[in-house]
């Protein structure tokens, strides 16, 4: 660890890129942890329940899968400042704080992609575990099961917008180096720097470890799938 | 099982059913023209689909004992054997391998035990299904087209189990088959729907040839064309 | 019924787009004030902007006798604190009816507009880093520097433990010493360099206090960052003048260190070298380093904020 940290500070200016790096997938990875259990449990209830008004629930959820994070982030730095509403929680400028904003951003992203494809696939699944005489968690659980990809691909999906986000971070987290400082931060802060070249080094460095988490992922899917020979 | 006054509206289809009542450990037919509402009746059945007023007298079966096979079965993700398995699975049942390789090798699929279900044929996929259907032993069987894709030996052999099945233990089969000869071979008792309406309920020879109904006559005398036209005369 | 639907989707969706494209067309067309049409729409907003002056440049030339008319647009490189204290917004407007060239800023970090005079994607540049400044023009890449005015930096924090004082040096040192937070702009722009620069006159390491932060962002974000911590920060007074006036939720902070001379931060104007980038609009830029540095517009300058904040935001000094 200390000799990629070393490598990075020799390489980049005095920004704190390793700190960065580590801050960017804590915070994308407890993000998207927290937001793929909320989404999918609300992309699932949405689909279940049966109420009036739910056309414009879904409406606006349609509508928050593409609220400008920016919004989001003044939202939540006005929640979280000293004196607002839970100014007491102590979250502004901390990882915490930028995670809730993340979790308010991509939710809506999962639960909409969630609810999307279970409105397409789950009515044939649920007939399905009907012939075959399954109880309502079985069934459950079977739709779950039977829908792995599309919820995986929601899950990949948020990650890739969590880790890709910086209006919400940048308002929240206030870019504080080695602390709320992520990789998308510190491009910006390079940039107004003036320091172009090395804003595209971490861009493509931020890409490239999306790129490999991505491969790592889609291997332990394939891993559980490898009798799938359409 | 008795049917009493089901009715659901599906878009445009209007489905009133009225009352009729099938005997159990009997095997049952409906015919009809298509679109007159024979699978809605299957998943009405099921439970499957709600009705919008009318209901279904089960007389004892329990949800656990109903199944329906489809014209094109579902599959969830996995192999041939993890598919056999899955009514098993969900009610707690050692899989008996030797039983479902039994199975499998009297339909010829004993190579694809753990091919990946979805990627089978459509007639391998059915005859699947219908291992699926019978490996938990349900009271209620209803298949819904799905011997049609068989050809003429497997189409047999699949007689065969239900007659088998018909005589070690007491099942109430429900069969909707475009193929009058099979419904004609299998059925003892016949439904005539037209329209969303069971109009006619009777013994196979009553309804195929007793009927005064002229839709009736009229659906029969239509199939025997077509069959013969398709494959010479009509042995009945 | 549903034909009808999807006829009436059709023609919203038309009509939003042309509404939206002429909309951008239209604009695209203002700033230029006369180029060949056929041309605009096709190109981005960006590079209608970036090309402008140059497009426009005949066209100056034609209106030279009436200098009310438009002529074009001047790009100028800024630091934030000229457009957050809103000096541009209000000097903008005259420059326009005096001398008929419209202003356009961007607002950046000094580091940064330097950069943008550097690779000649600006006409002029308006900042406060007097070593970088006189570096650039030794580089080429500006003509001349002018200094135009100055405003003072202030240390604003808690009362306690720091009291209101003039000696800079041992409000820095208290900082140190008892590791109090402290919100650094940490972005290489002017006023970072000028807190960078006094605490390496102090011979201190800032960064051995586990309590200073590096905010990375803008002026106005750094003050709102030390006003939620309770932290010191170093800002320009214009910034905090506007800031403490308008912003939504009052500011708790107070001025603790003003007056020192070392807190003084002049502001120097340059054009970018039009040997280096001929497609630079120097006409322009001369034209605005003359208007700015004139008797006229130093006391506009040296009136701003007096009303609406009780004092002056900058002191002009160009004929000193």
């Amino acid at each position: 660890m200390q000799v990629i940290k070393e490598f990075l500070d020799t390489f980049f200016s005095d920004v704190g890129v390793f700190d960065a790096i580590c801050v960017t997938f804590q915070m994308a990875f407890c993000a998207t942890g927290i937001s793929s259990v909320l989404g999918i449990l609300l992309g699932l209830l949405l689909e279940r329940a049966d109420f009036v008004g739910k056309k414009v629930v879904i409406r606006i959820n349609r509508t928050l899968m593409g609220v400008p994070p920016v919004v989001v982030g003044l939202v939540v730095y006005m929640l979280l400042m000293r004196r607002g509403p839970l100014g007491r929680l102590n979250m502004l400028f901390s990882i915490r704080g930028m995670i809730l904003a993340q979790v308010l951003i991509i939710t809506p992203i999962i639960c909409g992609m969630t609810y999307t494809s279970l409105v397409s696939r789950a009515p044939a699944v649920r007939a399905f575990a009907k012939t075959m005489g399954a109880d309502r968690i079985q069934t459950q659980w079977l739709v779950v099961r039977e829908l792995k990809k599309e919820l995986y691909f929601a899950v990949v999906t948020g990650f890739g917008r969590s880790i890709s986000e910086v209006g919400a971070v940048m308002l929240v987290g206030g870019n504080i180096k080695g602390h709320t400082r992520t990789m998308t931060t510190t491009i910006s802060l390079l940039k107004s720097q003036g320091i172009f070249t090395e804003g595209l080094t971490l861009g493509i460095l931020l890409l490239f470890m999306a790129f490999v988490i991505q491969s790592l992922a889609d291997f332990f899917q394939k891993g559980e799938q490898s009798d799938e020979n359409y | 099982m008795k049917i009493i006054d089901l009715e659901k509206r599906q878009g445009d289809f209007q489905m009133k059913t009225g009352s009729f009542s099938m005997e159990e450990g009997k095997i049952h037919g409906i015919i009809g023209g298509n679109g007159c509402g024979k699978t809605t009746l299957c998943k009405l059945i099921m439970g499957i689909v709600k009705p919008d007023r009318g209901r279904i007298d089960y007389e004892g079966l329990e949800v656990g004992e109903i199944t329906m096979t489809a014209q094109r079965p579902y599959f969830i993700q996995g192999s041939v054997y993890e598919n056999i398995c899955y009514p098993l699975k969900i009610r707690r049942i050692r899989p008996d391998e030797q039983k479902i390789d039994g199975w499998l090798a009297r339909c010829g699929l004993e190579e694809k035990k753990y091919q990946y279900a979805r990627s089978l044929s459509s007639g391998e996929q059915q005859k699947v299904s219908m291992i699926r259907a019978l490996i938990f032993d349900p009271k209620f069987i209803m298949i819904d087209e799905t011997l049609s894709n068989l050809d003429p030996e497997n189409l047999e052999l699949f007689e065969q189990v239900i007659l088998e099945i018909q005589k070690e233990r007491p099942v109430t089969w429900l069969l909707i088959s475009h193929r009058l000869a099979h419904i004609y071979k299998m059925c003892e008792v016949l439904h005539f729907m037209h329209q969303g309406e069971v109009l006619a309920s009777g013994s196979r020879d009553e309804i195929l040839f007793g009927s005064e109904d002229e839709r009736i006559r009229r659906f029969v005398a239509n199939e025997v064309i077509r069959m013969e036209e398709k494959h010479g005369a009509f042995e009945g | 019924m549903k034909k009808q639907r999807q006829w009436l989707a059709a023609v919203l969706a038309t009509t939003l787009l042309a509404g939206v494209l002429s909309g951008c067309g239209g604009k695209e067309l203002e700033a230029p004030a006369a180029e060949t049409p056929a041309e605009a729409p096709a190109e981005t907003p960006e590079e209608t902007l970036a090309e402008a002056p140059e497009e426009t440049e005949p066209a100056a030339d034609e209106a030279d006798a009436a200098p009310v008319e438009k002529k074009g647009v001047l790009m100028m490189a800024t630091t934030t604190s000229t457009a957050d204290t809103g000096l541009l917004d209000y000097l903008a407007p005259i420059f326009l009816e005096q001398t008929g060239w419209e202003l356009q800023w961007n607002a950046v970090g000094t580091g940064e507009a330097l950069k943008m005079g550097e690779n000649g994607d600006v006409d002029i540049v308006l900042v406060h880093a007097k070593a970088s400044e006189e570096e650039f023009v030794a580089n080429g890449f500006g003509v001349e520097r002018f200094q135009v005015m100055y405003n003072d930096f202030i240390v604003v924090g808690p009362a306690e433990p720091i009291a209101h004082t003039e000696d800079i040096e041992a409000a820095f040192k208290t900082i140190q010493e008892d590791q109090l937070t402290f919100v650094s702009r940490g972005d290489d722009s002017g006023t970072d360099k000028k807190e960078k620069g006094i605490w390496k006159k102090l011979e201190l390491d800032p960064a051995q206090n586990p309590n200073y932060l590096e905010s990375g962002q803008g002026m106005g974000a750094t003050i709102t960052m030390a006003d939620e911590k309770g932290a010191y920060c170093l800002t320009d007074r214009g910034t905090w003048l506007k800031m403490k006036n308008d912003a939504d939720v009052e500011l708790q902070l107070e001025v603790i260190c003003e007056g020192a001379q070392d807190l003084l931060n002049q502001y120097g104007i340059i054009a970018v070298n039009p040997e280096k980038y001929p497609e630079v609009n120097n006409e322009a830029a001369n034209t605005m380093i003359e208007w700015i540095c004139s008797e006229e517009v130093q006391e506009l300058i040296g009136n701003y904020g007096v009303e609406e904040y009780g004092q002056a935001l900058f002191t002009p000094n160009a004929n000193e």
